[in-house]
């Protein structure tokens, strides 16, 4: 059978992908855990998004308190690896690693299925409130109980493995992307597009929504789960708001409903801050300064790009590029001006600038592309054909001018 | 026995009774067509029907079964499906996936199945797909089928949500002002497609409409309601001479 077969093809080809990235990474880096964290991490957040993703982009049910599911599973895989599981996470790391995350899933499922069943009755703004209640209900109650840790967290054993957390992510991917394949798929589209009309056509709305909330909870769980083990701590900062609001930013800006977005956003987004650390202890305020007004130069350049050209991609392009290059001089020139501003000579420590790039990164995308870098596209083979025959197309066009 | 009977429905928000003790009844294979000024709680008749909303009082039977408060979905499953006067396609989708969405109530893979992409909703998939184009075919939208309905124009998207409805393999059909926004051409074509959905897939529908010259030419049997309430009922040329529906609709003998 063809399915069969191409199905095992790629299982195979999958395994063995993840079983070579993780030997990929662990040689990388054998002396020092910080890459192989890293890379983790991002596994985790595209975990994230993905299951954000399926609830926000695919479902439409605007909900902002993503981080609340992560944390339960976090926490349940916290609790159990250091009670009842605690001989078995030790002789069987790997193993239970798989355990950890099935236990982390069930514990958020649960609590996505309770929040979901009444909550979901609403709609829009009302169910962003009511999520956004439930992740703080979740992180005070967290934050006051002795058994974990209260405000200073709870450590937890030192479990790595590339393979399950990408392998997680992977199956995430897998799942969001067999149901928009299917009929059932674009019956949660249909609750996304209108709720009344899809009623009518027979499609159960409110099991809709809560079968989303719980898939994408339970990936939230499992992922929380399997950062406990990566981080070997967990603590209630780890949780907070901000996580919520990351993982949503990730989100809209990969294109709501599209998972490719989500995953590269993912990345994009954790890399991004994390890397930002790495910047020097102290730098003399006027370089962000004039970096940022080089930065509005060069969206200046490109909305009027936006808004004049409409049919020439290459000479879209080609301007994109000059836009930049004149919002790199404008920065290079002011900052030379700018030195001589007393005021601006003082220092600030670079890690704090990772917040406000993560901000400026928004507002730029938001301007320039508010439909999201995938918009509701997904990577596919035909999606890159359609791109090449489009630009060909553009670049006849051109020429014939 | 009757296919469809409203027992005085009644319905009001707050002070205001916009269905008032409306009685009448559907028998398999009628043609059936709602009249009535602006206002007169046409649409309100199809939101009892189809469970919007549920009635202050009266009861509604359909096919034997008592419906009276049934949700919306539930109701379609029963074999009750509608189109909505303004236009409620799901418009970032494809037409095709607009008709797939109406056939997907009497799916029968799992969504376990869906998610792990099994041969079983693969199959369903591909057969609600099949039927999907049939029936855009019917509705004379297979040119279409890959266009996001967004994109098509008024008279297309009217269609489209005929055969979406269509795809939910109603006994009943509800049109909610199918003929508003098209040209005296498509109109025909809608009569046409309207009687062709009666006599080949024997289903009954119900219709409100304002263009008299399309209801008159379609519809065997009429309703008048105003201000919520039934003043008249009975075939065309009895509607088209009763002085009360001259008075509050009509204006002039059409």
């Amino acid at each position: 059978m063809i399915w069969a077969r191409n199905r095992i093809i790629s299982l195979v080809i999958g395994f063995l992908g993840l079983v070579l990235f993780d030997k990929f990474i662990l040689g990388l880096s054998a002396s020092y855990d910080y890459v192989k964290i890293v890379v983790m991490m991002c596994g985790v957040f595209v975990t994230l998004a993905v299951s954000l993703n399926l609830i926000n982009g695919i479902t439409g049910q605007f909900s902002i308190g993503h981080a609340a599911f992560f944390q339960v599973g976090a926490y349940t895989c916290a609790l159990l690896s250091s009670s009842v599981f605690q001989s078995f996470s030790q002789k069987q790391p790997v193993l239970w690693l798989l355990f950890a995350a099935l236990f982390g899933a069930i514990g958020a499922a649960i609590a996505g299925f309770i929040i979901g069943l009444p909550s979901l009755r609403l709609k829009g703004d009302y169910l962003a409130v009511v999520t956004l209640g439930f992740g703080e209900i979740i992180s005070i109650i967290v934050r006051n109980q002795k058994a974990l840790g209260e405000a200073y967290g709870k450590p937890v054993d030192k479990i790595h493995s590339v393979f399950m957390v990408w392998g997680l992510a992977v199956l995430a991917i897998a799942v969001c992307r067999n149901l928009l394949k299917t009929a059932h798929g674009l019956s949660f589209l249909a609750v996304r597009e209108d709720e009344v009309a899809s009623s009518a056509m027979g499609v159960n709305v409110t099991k809709i929504k809560v079968t989303a909330f719980v898939i994408g909870s339970a990936f939230a769980g499992a992922a929380g789960a399997l950062m406990a083990h990566t981080k070997a701590f967990v603590t209630p900062q780890d949780f907070s708001m901000d996580v919520s609001f990351i993982i949503l930013t990730m989100v809209v800006l990969g294109g709501t409903g599209s998972i490719t977005g989500s995953v590269i956003a993912a990345i994009i987004f954790y890399i991004i801050p994390e890397k930002m650390r790495d910047l020097p202890p102290s730098i003399p305020m006027h370089v962000p300064v004039a970096a940022l007004f080089g930065i509005i130069a060069a969206v200046i350049g490109m909305r009027a790009v936006q808004q004049k050209i409409h049919d020439e991609k290459l000479k879209a392009a080609g301007l994109y590029v000059l836009s930049m290059i004149g919002g790199t001089i404008v920065a290079f020139v002011l900052n030379l001006l700018l030195k001589a501003v007393p005021p601006l000579q003082a220092t600030i420590i670079g890690s704090n600038l990772r917040m406000p790039v993560l901000a400026i990164t928004l507002v730029v995308l938001m301007l320039l592309r508010p439909q999201g870098i995938f918009g509701h596209h997904e990577f596919s083979l035909d999606w890159v054909k359609g791109l090449f025959k489009r630009k060909s197309v553009a670049t006849s066009g051109g020429a014939a001018q | 026995m009757s296919l469809l009977t409203l027992n005085e429905a009644t319905i009001k928000f707050g002070g205001l009774v916009a269905v008032n003790s409306v009685s009448f009844s559907l028998e398999t294979g009628d043609l059936f067509g709602l009249i009535g000024p602006n206002g007169a709680g046409k649409t309100t008749c199809f939101n009892i029907i189809t469970g919007v909303y549920a009635p202050t009082s009266g009861k509604i039977h359909f096919d034997g079964k008592d419906i009276t408060g049934t949700p919306s979905n539930k109701i379609a499953k029963l074999g009750i499906c509608r189109t909505f006067q303004n236009i409620r396609l799901f418009s970032s989708m494809n037409a095709i996936e607009n008709v797939v969405v109406g056939g997907f109530l009497r799916h029968e893979s799992t969504l376990g199945s869906a998610l792990g992409y099994l041969p079983s909703a693969i199959k369903e998939t591909n057969k609600l797909r099949s039927q999907a184009m049939d029936l855009l075919d019917l509705v004379n939208l297979a040119d279409v089928a890959e266009s996001r309905s967004r994109d098509l124009p008024y008279g297309k998207q009217r269609r489209l949500e005929i055969a979406r409805a269509l795809a939910t393999q109603p006994k009943l059909l509800l049109l909610d002002e199918p003929a508003a926004g098209m040209n005296p051409q498509e109109k025909m074509e809608l009569l046409e497609m309207v009687r062709k959905i009666r006599d080949e897939l024997s289903i009954t529908v119900l219709v409100i409409e304002h263009d008299m010259k399309f209801v008159m030419n379609l519809c065997e049997r009429i309703l008048v309601l105003d201000h919520g309430e039934e003043i008249a009922q009975g075939p065309p040329s009895e509607i088209r001479n009763d002085p009360k529906v001259i008075a509050a609709y009509l204006g002039e003998a059409v």
